[in-house]
């Protein structure tokens, strides 16, 4: 089974801080493959595990996306694809892109990856690469089961849960809860670098089909609210009275 | 300027078509809320009504291109769908089969010189952006960023579109009928996180809940991990985002994730007996101790023991 799994080397949100100006100091700012991806490589290197085959990862964005596809490699995958862009692209771009360099890698059997990224969550990637690529998009998936050329997800929605089977080829995203992704061991890490490792532009991928326009972000500034932060420390029966009090003040009991 | 929404969240969908109603009012154009198959009862104002040989209810790729074929006889510059799993799901494919700029998770919508532009989270919440994007766009509008719509239903224009045959057979396993939860709209919640030791202990957060007037919600590991409550208790950036009067956030850590998804609280409470967690830093009242002895404490001062 051919199996590839998108994922994106992410600024690490959890580290970031606000500069004097409140806009987030992102020269010198942690990056990391995005917290979801981590289970799509996951998932992808499991179906080859019991279905055989091989894992091509594929990373768009710049040049720290090396990073990101040398631990997929790590963790298990075979190959990796860096799709070069000096710019960031918005979802329709990114999965644009994709689908192009996908084309070029594939056939694929199963395209894996993740819901959404860590950093900007937009969530659409995976739709979007369904339809560039014309084929159909299992969402959501929370347990993915291949069964010869079908493939059978539980897709954890907000109110339900849905099953969906399909026949392969296919595009399928995660959520965290599918598996818990493995940590590479050291021998692991050092054999990840002689795996083989190509690289393409965006603009070698550039055809008369590519999005003309996209999203432009503009002032990214700190959410500031301001949390009163007091804290209560003590016995149990005192603590709560005096939140009980504080609540009452606020005219929320 | 004419403007389509679609959510199939009914409460949800009267939120977008007020959002929708104002970007058209200032262009004298209208609103319509997109229906599929049938039109839902209670729909408020001007209904466009699709229908396709095949259901498209439930199935975002059918939706995406049911709405991209009523595109082509109502011209709508402006798509505003529900940002729900669901909602990014229609949102994609409609973005390609139409060649569509997607904000996503926008509020404070504006047309301006023939841009669309709002503003969203990043970096899970941490920092706020302005985005924009040239007309034709679509927005993915989070719920509760507007006034739910309340005029009555409006007349109903029905459009017979074409549609691909569905690529995936869908079956639904936990029915959404047995779970009239909606955490988006709750004033008070009370949520529960890995600080709870058994399946068992959730009944007293359930009390603290009852006796303030709430609802039970939970972090990713309770909700998901240990599968103690269902999907729909989730909260956090993979799972709804609410704005609750009151949040309480019971032996909850406060991970990124979750702190994403309760931002808009007015008041946030957090009970945890490690004072170093983060969800301290995001609240505004908290008490260092044992959930086992404040939450029975909590109740006993409200006269609920």
């Amino acid at each position: 089974m051919n199996i590839a799994v998108c994922v994106k080397h992410a600024v690490d949100e959890g580290e970031l801080r606000a500069d004097t100006s409140g806009r987030p100091q992102l020269q010198g700012a942690l990056s990391k493959m995005g917290s979801f991806d981590r289970n799509a490589v996951e998932e992808a290197i499991r179906l080859k595990e019991s279905n055989g085959g091989s894992v091509t990862v594929v990373c768009l964005g710049g040049a720290d996306s090396k990073k990101t596809l040398k631990e997929a490699l790590a963790m298990g995958c075979d190959k990796a694809l860096a799709v070069a862009s000096a710019r960031a692209l918005d979802a329709l771009a990114t999965s644009y892109y994709l689908s192009r360099a996908l084309k070029k890698a594939g056939p694929f059997d199963v395209v894996l990856l993740a819901e959404g990224a860590s950093d900007t969550y937009h969530g659409l990637v995976g739709p979007m690469l369904a339809r560039w690529l014309g084929l159909p998009f299992l969402g959501f998936a929370r347990k993915v089961e291949v069964n010869g050329s079908k493939v059978r997800t539980e897709a954890a929605l907000e109110d339900r849960a849905e099953s969906y089977e399909t026949v392969l080829p296919a595009v399928i995203s995660v959520v965290s809860e599918v598996n818990t992704p493995r940590y590479p061991t050291l021998l692991q890490i050092m054999q990840a670098a002689k795996k083989p490792m190509e690289e393409v532009t965006v603009e070698s991928l550039t055809d008369e089909g590519a999005p003309k326009f996209g999203v432009t972000v503009g002032d990214v500034v700190v959410q500031s609210v301001d949390r009163k932060k007091l804290v209560f420390e003590g016995p149990a029966e005192e603590t709560s009275r005096k939140l009980i009090d504080a609540l009452r003040k606020e005219g929320l009991l | 300027m004419d403007v389509l929404v679609f959510s199939e969240n009914p409460h949800l969908a009267a939120e977008l078509l007020s959002a929708g109603a104002g970007l058209a009012a200032a262009s004298g154009g209208r609103a319509y809320s997109v229906e599929a198959d049938s039109v839902r009862q209670g729909t408020h104002g001007n209904a466009l009504l699709l229908r396709s040989e095949v259901p498209l209810l439930g199935d975002p790729a059918l939706l995406a291109e049911a709405i991209s074929a009523a595109r082509k006889t109502k011209v709508a510059p402006v798509v505003l769908i529900g940002s729900t799993k669901t909602g990014r799901m229609v949102a994609g494919g409609l973005a390609v089969l139409d060649q569509l700029c997607v904000l996503s998770d926008v509020r404070d919508l504006r047309v301006d010189g023939g841009r669309l532009t709002g503003t969203r989270g990043v970096y899970a919440g941490k920092f706020n952006a302005l985005v924009g994007g040239p007309l034709p766009s679509i927005a993915l509008i989070p719920q509760g960023s507007y006034e739910p719509f309340s005029e009555p239903s409006g007349p109903v224009e029905e459009v017979r579109v074409t549609t691909g045959p569905p690529k995936v057979s869908r079956e639904e396993l936990r029915s959404s009928a047995k779970s009239s939860l909606d955490l988006r709209g709750a004033k008070v919640i009370v949520a529960a996180g890995r600080g709870l030791k058994a399946k068992e202990d959730l009944a007293i957060v359930q009390r603290l809940a009852d006796a303030l007037g709430g609802v039970i919600g939970a972090s990713r590991p309770l909700s998901s991990d240990l599968g103690w409550l269902g999907e729909e208790y989730h909260i956090g950036l993979t799972g709804v985002y609410v704005h609750p009067d009151l949040y309480v956030a019971v032996g909850i850590s406060g991970q990124i994730q979750h702190v994403a998804g309760i931002r808009d609280s007015k008041v946030i409470v957090a009970i945890n007996r490690d004072k170093q967690a983060p969800i301290f830093q995001v609240s505004d009242y908290g008490v260092v101790g044992d959930l086992y002895e404040v939450v029975p404490a909590l109740l006993r001062a409200l006269g609920r023991p």
